[in-house]
């Protein structure tokens, strides 16, 4: 009993700042989802009008775009975020020259805010003084315009996320390979087995709750993405690059639509959640019942 | 005897004229006397104006006074976005917020702002001497409300103006060139048809010899509001399409079905011919705003332009940021002739007429303080020097002050024109729902901008999006 009372005791301070820095505000966007409200509206004042909000998202072209194309832009910048920070990985596992002095290099994008890494992108890219569109068409005749190519914009702001964040999965994955015992290996390579066998068998099962940890993070920050975006390409050229946070950005901010937005939050943060659970249960769940078999 | 009490008079006298005169130059440290410790927070768009308040006016301010200003320069986006959240949230952080005109009525029906003038009418003790709201230009009129009482002092106020190139327009070689193509002398155009056939001589002026030269800017940001305002308030009134086309008279109808003009041949006409401008434009244009538009035209990359006054007197002066120094010639907007005849008689207008105040929010803590401060920065002794460092005019006199009269040659005539064409310009529409409208219109201009959608089907799309969304808001009945 006086166990269980310390452990309160322990814990409130933490469930004080989490009910009121996370629970409050969410159950007040929840009730202002619950509302029409605009205050540069005739009237402006919140008034209530049940689920008109979410009757109105589920017919709203633009925010089921945002949606695709955020989904798009996750799969494709975590995808090559663990594939590029998994072999960086391997590669800092080794002994090389400079080593430290890389690994320290590699690391520094992590410490750069998201609103200056998309300046400084902004500025590489821009038409005409930028050094990429500046080589692009020096080496390979490209002309590159973010301004009127949709699918090159998409491409540099899923590049932009890379460069940013492989750093994170790099030394998340370091680590977990750190750990890991020497004994599974020598045995495998004693018994003849390649190094795809290895990396299948051995090294992959050993460090997927780690890269789990990883994808879990990085597709929850993935599909929030705003202030690099933001910078590089302002959600466009038109709506190419309008993820979802800067399209709710763009309706609560801007057009004020308060009631809409909170609407359009609830629902990403609950697309959010099934899309992290569909990946426990694709990749976690299958092994444990295999596990409870054996 | 009489003598020497004339001279006891006449000491009295200058004792009590000198007392007054000193009163009256010590009124800022008097008046700042109660208000020590008090740091004014305001909030702004980062341009030169606005920079100008923050770097010299403030610590002016604060020197006089005691009571120091903190002034917070930030992107357009983000000015709005704090400063709307502060005065809706009611929390009280900014003494001073930037009042673009065409934010202005939204403010007004929110009653976000204090009413300047009666303020210092019910509290004399805070009235500077040297404060006087006759001062201001008639700009100043669109920070009034129906009483005629002022919330904002104005401190930016500038026209979107025609810049070109005085060093090539000028150039014998390049006038003989242009009459070979066209048949015509090379002069600032006046009309659309003469901007674009200059502007398609220097674009191909540029490629024929190499040159990283074209013919015109234009502000076509695909992602950024920039291109919906270029179009809806510098190149559709030209064609004449007031007001975004809509008619706050005709319960704000939008589509021409309703009898609006936001879809009308005009304006349809308006946007092909501005799409073909930002065709034949820098490639950067696609990715500009009007920050990008004046850098554009600093660089020496266009031989013409439309660019906001404010960057007007760095482009044509500085030499540490501008290519162009010494090279820019100053022009009214090309303009259909019809509309030109509209604009005389006052019922059009041909550009845009832009510009900004300081206001007081309603939710401030430090309200005589600012009080203080907004008239500081409104006073005629401080306006000259604010507008040779960035141009901008809010004041009468200020017109006639040799430092600005100097930098009025040094401009071709900028001044001169803002001082007798300024009435042809007009602000913003007076309409409280203008980010509303704007945000729900512009992602199908960025579509016409990149040629998903046709500019007619786009145009209509749009005026039918507005009437929705000014349904939405319950203005549209």
């Amino acid at each position: 009993m006086r166990s269980n009372t310390v452990g309160w005791l322990m814990l409130a301070p933490t469930i004080a700042i989490l009910g009121i820095f996370g629970i409050l505000p969410f159950i007040y966007v929840l009730y202002v989802a619950f509302h029409q409200w605009n205050p540069f509206g005739a009237n402006p004042d919140m008034v209530y009008n049940g689920a008109n909000n979410f009757r109105r998202l589920v017919f709203d072209g633009e925010f089921l775009f945002s949606i695709g194309v955020t989904i798009k832009f996750a799969f494709f910048a975590v995808l090559s975020e663990i594939a590029l920070g998994y072999l960086l990985a391997q590669l800092f596992m080794r002994e090389f020259p400079g080593r430290g002095l890389f690994r320290t290099i590699h690391t520094l994008p992590l410490i750069v805010a998201p609103i200056v890494v998309g300046s400084v992108w902004r500025l590489m890219t821009t038409p005409s003084i930028g050094i990429i569109p500046y080589f692009l068409k020096s080496w390979f005749g490209y002309d590159l315009n973010i301004g009127r190519d949709a699918g090159a914009a998409f491409t540099l702001t899923v590049l932009m996320d890379i460069w940013h964040w492989t750093p994170l999965v790099t030394l998340t994955l370091l680590a977990a390979l750190l750990s890991l015992p020497k004994e599974p290996f020598e045995q495998a390579q004693i018994d003849g087995a390649n190094r795809w066998q290895i990396f299948w068998h051995i090294t992959l099962p050993m460090i997927r709750p780690a890269i789990l940890a990883t994808v879990f993070i990085r597709l929850m920050d993935a599909l929030r993405t705003v202030d690099e975006v933001w910078m590089l390409t302002s959600g466009g050229p038109g709506a190419a690059t309008r993820y979802v946070g800067l399209h709710i950005w763009k309706i609560v901010f801007p057009k004020t639509d308060y009631g809409y937005g909170a609407a359009i939050s609830v629902i990403v943060l609950y697309l959010t959640l099934v899309m992290c659970w569909l990946l426990y249960v694709a990749l976690v769940a299958p092994r444990q019942k295999k596990q409870e078999a054996e | 005897m009489i003598r020497k009490s004339g001279i006891g008079l006449a000491a009295i006298a200058l004792g009590l004229m000198a007392g007054t005169m000193s009163a009256k130059a010590d009124f800022w440290s008097d008046a700042g006397a109660k208000y020590q410790g008090v740091v004014l927070h305001g909030v702004t768009e980062s341009t030169p104006p606005s920079n100008y308040v923050k770097d010299v006016l403030a610590p002016e301010f604060e020197k006089r006074t005691g009571i120091k200003v903190e002034i917070e320069t930030t992107s357009w986006d983000q000015m709005y976005d704090k400063a709307i959240k502060d005065m809706e949230a009611k929390t009280g952080i900014y003494d001073m917020v930037y009042i673009e005109q065409d934010i202005i009525y939204a403010y007004l029906a929110r009653n976000f702002l204090v009413d300047i003038s009666k303020s210092l009418k019910d509290d004399p003790s805070l009235k500077s001497p040297d404060f006087d709201e006759a001062n201001f230009t008639t700009f100043a009129n669109y920070f009034k409300n129906a009483e005629g009482n002022l919330f904002g002092i104005p401190m930016e106020a500038f026209i979107k103006v025609y810049l070109y190139r005085t060093d090539l327009f000028g150039d014998a070689k390049i006038q003989e060139a242009f009459k070979a193509a066209t048949g015509k002398d090379l002069k600032p155009a006046t009309t659309h048809e003469e901007y674009t056939q200059i502007a398609e001589f220097f674009t191909q002026y540029g490629k024929d010899n190499g040159l990283e030269l074209w013919g015109t800017t234009a502000q076509a940001h695909t992602g950024h509001p920039a291109s919906w305002y270029e179009f809806f308030e510098s190149i559709a009134p030209t064609f004449g399409v007031y007001n975004w086309g809509i008619d706050a008279n005709n319960n704000y109808a939008a589509s021409v079905a309703n009898g609006g003009q936001m879809n009308s041949d005009k304006s349809k006409t308006a946007l092909k011919y501005w799409l073909h401008l930002r065709d034949i434009a820098p490639p950067e244009s696609a990715a500009s705003t009007w920050t990008e538009v004046g850098t554009t035209f600093a660089a020496g990359r266009v031989a013409q332009g439309l660019v906001y006054g404010e960057n007007a007197a760095w482009i044509a002066s500085d030499a540490e940021k501008s290519k162009v120094v010494g090279n820019v010639g100053v022009a009214l907007p090309p303009t259909d002739p019809a509309v030109l005849e509209e604009v005389k008689s006052g019922t059009g207008y041909l550009g845009y007429y832009d510009g900004g105040a300081f206001g007081l929010p309603i939710t401030s803590k430090n309200k005589e303080a600012a009080l203080l401060f907004l008239q500081f920065i409104g006073q005629d002794s401080v306006q000259a020097d604010w507008a040779v460092a960035a141009p901008r005019i809010t004041n009468t006199a200020t017109y006639d002050d040799p430092k600005v009269i100097d930098m009025d040659k040094k401009l071709n005539g900028y001044y001169s024109m803002l001082k007798n064409e300024g009435k042809l310009f007009a602000g913003a529409p007076p309409f409280p729902f203008h980010a509303q409208v704007r945000e729900a219109t512009a992602p199908i201009f960025y579509r016409i901008l990149l040629g998903e959608i046709g500019p007619d089907e786009g145009l209509d799309q749009m005026a039918e999006a507005a009437e929705a969304e000014l349904t939405n808001l319950g203005y549209r009945k």
